[in-house]
């Protein structure tokens, strides 16, 4: 009957709808959610992050969240002293920057203006869609010299590199489409315990106020690092691939191979890609590294790597179980293993490429549009050679996160995490002259996840930065809101005032940031 | 306890994961077998037989989203289930009436459909489902995923039976319209 097998087709849809469809409490509590790979590890943290939330509003129901009786509050106010800080949102989707340059001193002055469009999107079903904002960052660049300067233009953007396509980000300059490429910033969170204050590194923690960017940003260093080159070292490696997998697939629907072997752990550091199982004894030395073999139907990695750094893992047994508890061997699972001398820079070049491959597969197939294309391998592989620098365990401290060496996180982690991307363009301003150039790009909302019983759940939170990480000197900056129908202000401090027409304000240079709530009229 | 504590306990093999599973999603996986089901005998069973499985699939399975994970095998538990109780006429009728309900979402034939993997399908689905409203999707998955009553979708979403049955005719027409642009045969 067809219908069974849809219904048993609609079993296999992506975990992260199956996780919205259980945790809506209604239509308002329903967020945009991100993409494929991200989500893989998100949707195992939502009720983690839901229950924390909770934990944390219940404990603290005042702290850093804004209620209706800030004095901060109302779209009719001008906002207050201009020091509330807002807002903190369970979920922040960091500022708009101001634009900057790659030189220290460019000797132009810059006068800005942000404006937000809050003109409404649609889904696909047509049903109207109040979520986010159309953000243009527009600013005229004047030179008073007596010669022309060309400058290497950064537009930073905070975002990571999966959401990055669906930002649609452009530039112009006085009018023209100038292109970009993108540098990008490391990681820009840091880690934290997995819900006990035992001090471990096991979560992500990625900024979650302004503040965490401003301590990134200030000093330029965070930049710098963007605009080098990575390359990954030339560490000599032993590399163990397995190809041509083969098990009684119809007997034993978990088939697992597992291979194991000896280590001094002194001496040898193992990494893996593709095992779904990793078992040691540290004390013996002994490691058991496991996979279900591959059977065509799940939807999992065929590039499967062993590697060892340092000495040799040595001789290793292949045995092959009926399930991933490794307890009942079976006969009639094989697999062809083949052993290289090679470097780091080679296995992570394999493996970034057989990454790329099976997500652009995948997101093609899924109509999502690749980060790839923005993201050169060459990129790719130093971001990933950067976490396992900076956090993994070629890391002084690793974090606890990829204290396994399962470099399947890292490829996937390197994609999703959180950092600053910088639009990079070249801008030539006249002897005397002017030139308008302007970053576009669609915004993420903060806002307060619809299970978090917070009151701020429905809120939009935005705001900006006037001068962090600027090289320019400004002369003023406005801020500018259109297609506010749809809209009313709950909190500011930026002074609009739409009742009265006021949509259009100038910011005071010395404020380092402006913030603007707005909640969603219904339809 | 956390997720991750009780793949913990699956990993070194240690039985109070199987309490800890239950003490924590018993309940939601009860519900889903009893919502395809209607008989608590046959979903107390496929939710032991959920236990199981998981026990031998951890390790080496280390799911992201654990409750999805239990959700699914529960699921297909069920959906054999009820295929042995209807050859055995016993049971309630709620997994006919899902049945007939996603007859409309089953494309024509037109003799050029692909003959696809069911994983492929589904990510097609996905990326469908992905393009609705948050609200047509949730409604559509709480019914034809966790099989839940049009009355307690209703309940759980806070609006009316009227506007849950006309969000799944839109969403089952429109399905049914995708597939079949997509080509694909059941």
């Amino acid at each position: 009957m067809k219908a069974e097998r849809l219904f048993q087709i609609l079993g296999l849809v992506d975990e992260s709808l199956i996780e919205e469809a259980d945790t809506a409490s209604s239509p308002a509590a329903v967020q945009r959610r991100p993409s494929w790979v991200r989500l893989l590890a998100a949707a195992a943290c939502l009720a983690v992050i839901c229950a924390g939330a909770w934990g944390l509003w219940q404990s603290n129901p005042g702290a850093g969240t804004g209620s209706p009786g800030d004095a901060a509050l109302a779209g009719g106010e001008s906002g207050g002293d201009g020091h509330s800080p807002g807002t903190t949102f369970l979920s922040y989707a960091g500022p708009v920057f101001p634009l900057t340059t790659a030189e220290a001193d460019t000797g132009l002055t810059a006068e800005r203006t942000v404006t937000w469009d809050f003109a409404p999107g649609s889904y696909e079903d047509g049903s109207p869609r109040q979520w986010g904002a159309q953000v243009t960052d527009s600013y005229t660049l004047t030179n008073p010299t007596d010669g022309g300067v060309t400058i290497n233009a950064l537009y930073p953007v905070p975002t990571s590199w999966l959401d990055f396509p669906g930002l649609n980000a452009a530039v112009t300059v006085d009018g023209g489409d100038a292109g970009f490429s993108v540098l990008s910033g490391g990681y820009a969170g840091g880690f934290r315990d997995a819900g006990e204050p035992d001090g471990s590194t096991w979560n992500l923690a990625p900024p979650d106020e302004w503040a965490d960017y401003q301590a990134l940003l200030a000093d330029g260093e965070y930049l710098s690092r963007a605009m080098e080159e990575t390359a990954v070292p030339e560490v000599p490696v032993t590399v163990y691939r397995f190809t041509d997998f083969a098990a009684p697939h119809e007997e034993y629907n978990a088939a697992t191979q597992a291979v194991t072997f000896t280590i001094d752990p002194e001496a040898t550091t193992v990494l893996s890609y593709g095992f779904n199982g990793v078992s040691w004894d540290t004390d013996r030395g002994w490691c058991q590294y496991s996979y279900f073999v591959p059977d065509g139907v799940r939807r999992e990695t065929e590039t499967k790597v062993l590697i060892a750094l340092g000495d040799d893992i040595g001789d290793y047994v292949l045995q092959g179980y009926a399930d991933g508890g490794c307890d009942q061997e079976i006969d009639g699972v094989s697999c062809t293993v083949t052993r290289r001398e090679t470097t780091l820079a080679d296995v992570l070049d394999l493996l970034c490429r057989a990454y790329q491959a099976e997500f652009e597969q995948f997101s093609l197939g899924r109509g999502q549009e690749s980060p790839f294309r923005y993201l050169s391998q060459a990129q790719y592989q130093g971001l990933v050679w950067q976490l396992l620098e900076q956090y993994g365990l070629f890391s002084d401290t690793p974090k606890d996160r990829y204290s396994d060496g399962r470099l399947d996180e890292i490829l996937m982690e390197a994609l999703s995490q959180e950092r600053v991307l910088y639009l990079s363009f070249p801008v030539t301003v006249p002897a005397g002259g002017s030139v308008t150039v302007a970053a576009s790009f669609w915004k993420e909302p903060s806002y307060d996840y619809g299970c978090s019983g917070s009151e701020n759940v429905g809120l939009q939170g935005y705001d900006l930065v006037t001068a962090l990480g600027s090289t320019l000197e400004f002369t003023g900056q406005t801020a500018a809101l259109v297609n506010t129908d749809t809209i009313e202000i709950v909190r500011q401090n930026l002074g609009f005032d739409l009742e009265n027409g006021v949509a259009q304000v100038s910011l005071d240079l010395a404020e380092p940031r402006y913030y603007l709530e707005i909640r969603p009229l219904e339809g | 306890m956390e997720d991750a504590e009780i793949i913990d306990l699956y990993w070194r093999r240690d039985q109070r994961a199987i309490d800890e599973t239950h003490g924590k999603y018993g309940g939601f996986l009860t519900g889903i077998a009893w919502n395809i089901l209607r008989s608590h005998g046959d979903a107390e069973e496929c939710v032991n037989d959920t236990y199981l499985r998981t026990w031998n699939a951890i390790p080496p399975a280390r799911p992201s989203a654990f409750r999805a994970w239990l959700g699914r095998i529960v699921r297909n538990l069920s959906l054999n289930r009820w295929k042995q109780s209807r050859t055995a006429k016993r049971g309630g009728d709620g997994m006919e009436v899902l049945l007939g309900e996603l007859d409309d979402c089953v494309p024509e034939p037109h003799g050029t459909e692909k003959a696809m993997e069911d994983q492929e399908i589904a990510s097609l689905i996905s990326a469908f489902l992905r393009r609705q409203s948050p609200e047509s999707r949730v409604i559509f998955l709480r019914r034809y995923w966790y099989g839940q009553s049009v009355a307690d979708i209703a309940a759980g979403m806070n609006c009316g039976e009227g506007k849950v049955k006309s969000a799944l005719f839109r969403t089952r027409k429109a399905l049914r319209t995708y597939l079949e642009q997509e080509e694909v045969f059941l």
